[in-house]
């Protein structure tokens, strides 16, 4: 008997690995056209893991404060070995993986898979979303320079506009009634702390929920009878396609964090003013622009308070559509779902360009 | 005839005898009758000889030689005026260049409607009688006038060195200008007669009188090489002095011109800063360092303990003055100690193999050095932040050069070889530091180019052996199912 296999016999006989193995082996993925869009799950978690591991290879050398973390990130950049290339995969992983999950989003949601009996693994991927979000918008202020100071101040200004409990909001949110370093601490605490914690168990809970419901196939492709459905093994074959995407993806961030490193600016000085046509995230930009097309007065709503209020009312519709999304009375699918979709999307797009060349 | 000369004479009473009637001065006659001391001296005034009756200023009736109707205040007599309404009464005429020309007078008024506004006039502390004397008003160019140029500084000492009177109005005002006065150029010339010689009005001005702080005055630091200039950049006026007239031409092309004039500069040293202002005298060669001193305090004392300064002391050599000019005193360079045409040292230390020259050589050659050094740091550091990477920190520690080559050029004042390259030698030290900072960056930027070459190449060697695994695999699987 090899050494290999003394070790898997005394790891199965307390683990039960077999009972793994046996549910490896059988589980398998639907192959039909839009099988591509599958990958962008496995994108979307590959780029999180990264960012957990650079996350904790920054958290060696970032420190926190007015006086420390500009000068820390500095460091990083230029002192510490590689540390150029952990913060810029750092930054860049970060966007493309909201990307990522942008893509993963609309694909689940063009291809209807959040239907009965996905509901929650749409609504736990939505939550998602708006974590992976807020972790770009607290780890943006980090480096305590000068674009993310006013990025934030404009960004937690929009919380002040609510009507009576604003104030406390962005207080709290703050720290303070400015930004300061106690802004800087909450952010950091947020971002390296609290949203890890509960992303890790969202994402644990959207995962199982992915493999005990399997890969949803579209409806045209259910109605075949088994034998006329495709599928392959996801060990090891989508795992290989899986892996060999994310190798990809690693060589892109790599290309992406050697030609176009993250710059960190000049450090952030409340007594400046701000600096032109200063912008957040780009994936802020679509609501940014709206906001700024909004009347200053909507009846008797604050305009960037409406705006806001808006955009929450749509997030919402947005992640309950699969209990809106239901058969009409003669049977037929829910045509509005694809219009609002599109709508949507090509909203985003246009608001996202707008603000980006021509604003 | 004789009907012809009679008719003639009547018609010439008939005509003229009335004038002749009413322009007998009443109020001079009757006080003049009673002894009065005003009246008596009002004879000598040039109002009165400008045929101005007392009536003029104080109203009433000078053609009736009834007291109650020459005096009668509901007919406009006011007696002796309030001191609030003198100034009124003098500005009446004084401020009517219709009313002047009359009399013979040419000058421009309008600068006396200022006195209002004066210190003087806003604090009512003196009227025109305090300067010009009442009913004995003389011209100002008549010797027995108050304000003739050489009873004038008098006149206003009489209160401006009067320290009990002038704190009641302003205690920090100093009370010492007529005795400072005296000491200078301008006090001891007028003493002995001179009355071109600047007085206090020629700089305050005799009725728009401001404080210095005020743009408004001849005094403020902005105006003052007006002030001055106005009779010393005069060729005509200052003939007979002999004295040179370029000071303004060359002081507004100095590097203390342009601070003041051009960027406006307070702080800039203007003609009194170095001639001092009621004292002002020409500069005395000995004297030189410590004026200039006041302000280059390092430079004065670095030149102080240099070998130098007992040279030209001996040698009554104007010390700063030797390099940087007076009056035209520019931004100084490196030239002026380099051997160029420029070189203010070679002007003495012109001998090969003198210890002056050799030292001077050094120099130039270190300031020339560490200048080379710096500009080829900063093309490194530059190359490599166009290329991405990160030298703010280097950058930063350039800035220490140019500190450093200010201090060394300062240090030149000391002509000490020594001192100065303890000075210049941390220079040198940083833009070593700079271009090995500088190269290590752009080597760090090729060895990134490199490393990302081979981990892509890594990558790609995977993705390949991955793919092939995969086709393998599936290659096997359809091979099973079949």
């Amino acid at each position: 008997m090899s050494i290999t296999k003394h070790i898997n016999d005394w790891i199965d006989e307390r683990f039960k690995l077999s009972r793994l193995k046996e549910f490896l082996a059988k589980k398998s993925v639907p192959i039909n056209k839009h099988s591509v869009w599958y990958y962008f799950g496995g994108v979307s978690l590959f780029l999180f893991i990264i960012q957990v591991l650079t996350g904790i290879m920054l958290l060696l050398y970032y420190k926190t404060g007015e006086d420390a973390s500009y000068e820390s990130v500095q460091f990083i950049m230029s002192k510490v070995s590689f540390g150029w290339l952990i913060r810029s995969i750092h930054s860049w992983s970060a966007n493309i993986m909201i990307l990522a999950i942008f893509i993963h989003m609309f694909s689940v949601y063009f291809t209807k898979s959040y239907r009965k009996p996905r509901e929650l693994t749409w609504l736990t991927g939505f939550v998602l979303l708006i974590l992976s979000i807020t972790f770009g918008f607290s780890g943006y202020l980090l480096p305590w320079n000068e674009l993310a100071f006013f990025a934030t101040k404009v960004g937690t200004d929009i919380v002040g506009s609510v009507p009576g409990i604003g104030k406390y909001l962005l207080i709290i949110i703050r720290g303070g009634e400015e930004v300061t370093g106690s802004t800087l601490s909450r952010f950091f605490g947020l971002h390296a702390a609290i949203l890890p914690g509960i992303y890790v168990v969202i994402l644990g809970i959207h995962l199982f929920f992915v493999q005990l419901q399997g890969m949803s196939e579209p409806s045209e492709i259910v109605k075949l009878s088994l034998e006329k459905r495709k599928s392959m093994p996801f060990f090891p074959n989508f795992m290989l396609r899986d892996i060999l995407l994310w190798l990809v993806i690693l060589n892109i961030l790599a290309i992406l964090a050697v030609f176009f490193p993250m710059e960190l600016g000049q450090k952030a000085n409340a007594f400046a003013s701000a600096p032109r046509g200063i912008k957040p995230e780009w994936y802020f930009l679509f609501m940014f622009q709206t906001l700024k097309y909004i009347p200053a007065k909507v009846l008797i709503l604050e305009g960037e308070f409406f705006g806001v209020l808006m955009f929450g009312l749509a997030g919402l519709l947005w992640m309950l559509v699969p209990f809106w999304d239901v058969k009409t009375k003669k049977g037929y699918r829910y045509r509005l779902v694809n219009t609002v979709g599109l709508t949507v999307l090509l909203f985003i797009i246009i608001m996202t360009i707008i603000s980006h060349f021509f604003s | 005839m004789k009907k012809t000369t009679i008719y003639c004479f009547l018609s010439f009473l008939i005509l003229f005898g009335k004038v002749f009637c009413e322009s007998k001065d009443q109020c001079i006659i009757c006080h003049l009758d009673v002894g009065d001391k005003p009246a008596a001296l009002y004879k000598t005034d040039v109002h009165f000889q400008m045929g101005l009756s007392c009536a003029a200023c104080h109203g009433g009736n000078s053609t009736s030689d009834d007291k109650d109707l020459a005096m009668n205040r509901s007919k406009g007599y006011i007696g002796k005026p309030g001191k609030n309404k003198i100034v009124d009464i003098c500005f009446n005429c004084h401020s009517d260049s219709i009313k002047m020309r009359k009399y013979g007078s040419l000058k421009p008024v309008g600068h006396i409607k200022l006195y209002k506004e004066s210190v003087h006039g806003t604090t009512e502390i003196t009227t025109c009688i305090t300067c010009h004397g009442v009913h004995n008003i003389a011209r100002v160019n008549d010797p027995k006038s108050p304000v003739y140029p050489l009873n004038e500084v008098k006149l206003c000492a009489k209160c401006h060195s009067d320290p009990n009177y002038i704190k009641t109005f302003n205690p920090s005002l100093p009370t010492d200008q007529y005795e400072k006065y005296k000491t200078s150029m301008h006090g001891q010339r007028n003493a002995a007669g001179d009355t071109k010689v600047a007085t206090c009005s020629d700089c305050h001005s005799p009725h728009n009188i401001f404080p210095a702080n005020d743009p408004r005055a001849r005094i403020n630091a902005f105006n003052i090489p007006y002030t001055c200039g106005k009779c010393h950049s005069d060729k005509t006026y200052m003939k007979s002095y002999n004295i040179p007239t370029n000071q303004f031409e060359k002081y507004s092309k100095s590097v203390h011109g342009i601070a003041l004039l051009v960027k406006h500069d307070k702080s800039a040293p203007t003609c009194n800063s170095c001639h001092g202002n009621h004292g002002a005298i020409p500069v005395g060669v000995k004297s030189i360092s410590h004026i200039c001193g006041t302000c280059h305090a390092l430079n004065a004392d670095m030149f102080s303990k240099s070998p130098h300064a007992e040279v030209f002391e001996k040698n009554n050599i104007p010390q700063c003055e030797v390099c940087h000019s007076n009056h035209l005193i520019e931004r100084p360079d490196d030239d002026m100690f380099r051997m160029g045409k420029e070189s203010r040292c070679i002007k003495c230390h012109n001998v090969q193999n003198d210890k002056g020259f050799m030292a001077v050589l050094t120099m130039t050659a270190n300031i020339d050095s560490l200048l080379f050094k710096q500009k080829l740091a900063m093309q490194v550091l530059f190359q490599a932040e166009n290329m991405g990477m990160d030298v703010s920190e280097s950058k930063y520690e350039m800035n220490e050069v140019k500190q450093i080559l200010i201090k060394a050029r300062t240090v030149i004042h000391k002509a000490n070889l020594n001192d100065f390259k303890n000075e210049i030698k941390p220079g040198f030290d940083i833009v070593n530091r700079a271009i090995t900072a500088g190269n290590e960056a752009l080597d760090e930027f090729y060895f990134r180019r490199w490393g990302l070459g081979a981990s892509s190449l890594i990558i790609t060697f995977l993705v390949v052996s991955l793919y092939m695994k995969l086709k393998k695999i599936e290659k096997k699987q359809k091979n099973s199912e079949k």
